[in-house]
């Protein structure tokens, strides 16, 4: 059998490699693949940051609550210094 | 997997709004808080008395165990538009008579204030509240009278909430009447 391709579509997901597929962060309680509440598209400029602590969150859901004094630099679920995860 | 549903519901609360309004944000996390709790104790009970705005609500507790069984007790709700950054501010309606609690309705709960932290919800608050009717704590006072007598004795505590729950008058308050069945 001869077959000719004369059309293709191409189709892909993506999603952030969090542990769990419906992964949210516990801040905004979006998904992490879709962008915090700040932001209208997900994607590079609204990424999840890892914490030294191991937690994520939408990067700026975790920065501004840092950037507030109520934190005290801590992270929200175990009360850890916060800090960003180096790569 | 990119949750599309997510993104289009989210895109659909916020119609109407400026996307990058921080109204809309809390509001979206809130109805989220809110939808989260289809099951509430039957000790608790939340009211929205404009069901327009989400930002404003009351709670209805009735302990059935402990010092307060038998008093229902009203809280309003302030959500800020900051919110999950900043806590609620909650306020009790009625006099009551509570070591946590102070004359004006002012409550001492460590989530509501120095411990707060965005990923706790109004879930954690309505635990918190109704833990506060059936463990007082002495040792975090706003009303250091009631403190003060929970300590020396739970009798004479006990005894001062019940009459403070029937509309009793002592130490120079009147506190209002909470009782279920009065």
């Amino acid at each position: 059998m001869k077959v000719t391709i004369t059309e293709w579509h191409g189709a892909a997901y993506w999603r952030w490699n969090t542990d769990e597929d419906d992964d949210i962060c516990g801040i905004c309680r979006h998904s992490f693949e879709a962008a915090c509440p700040d932001c209208q598209l997900p994607g590079d400029n609204c990424p999840p940051l890892w914490g030294e602590c191991s937690h994520v969150y939408h990067m700026h859901c975790i920065h501004k609550w840092i950037s507030q004094e109520a934190s005290k630099g801590q992270c929200p679920l175990d009360r850890q210094p916060w800090e960003d995860k180096r790569a | 997997m990119l949750n599309i549903m997510s993104i289009k519901k989210a895109k659909a609360a916020n119609a109407g709004a400026p996307p990058t309004s921080k109204t809309s944000a809390a509001q979206i996390r809130l109805q989220k808080d809110l939808a989260d709790m289809d099951h509430l104790p039957s000790t608790m009970a939340l009211a929205f008395p404009d069901p327009n705005d989400v930002f404003h609500f009351r709670l209805t507790i009735t302990p059935d165990e402990g010092f307060y069984r038998g008093g229902r007790f009203h809280f309003t709700f302030t959500v800020p538009t900051s919110y999950p950054h900043e806590p609620p501010r909650v306020l009790c309606t009625q006099t009551i008579y509570h070591p946590n609690i102070d004359l004006e309705g002012k409550v001492c709960l460590n989530i509501l204030r120095e411990d707060w932290k965005p990923v706790l919800n109004i879930n954690s608050i309505l635990v918190g509240l109704q833990y506060l009717f059936l463990e007082p704590n002495a040792d975090d006072p706003l009303n250091k009278e009631a403190a003060a007598i929970l300590q020396s004795s739970r009798a004479t505590f006990d005894a001062n909430v019940r009459k403070a729950m029937r509309g009793g008058a002592f130490g120079g308050v009147t506190y209002d009447n909470v009782m279920v069945h009065p």
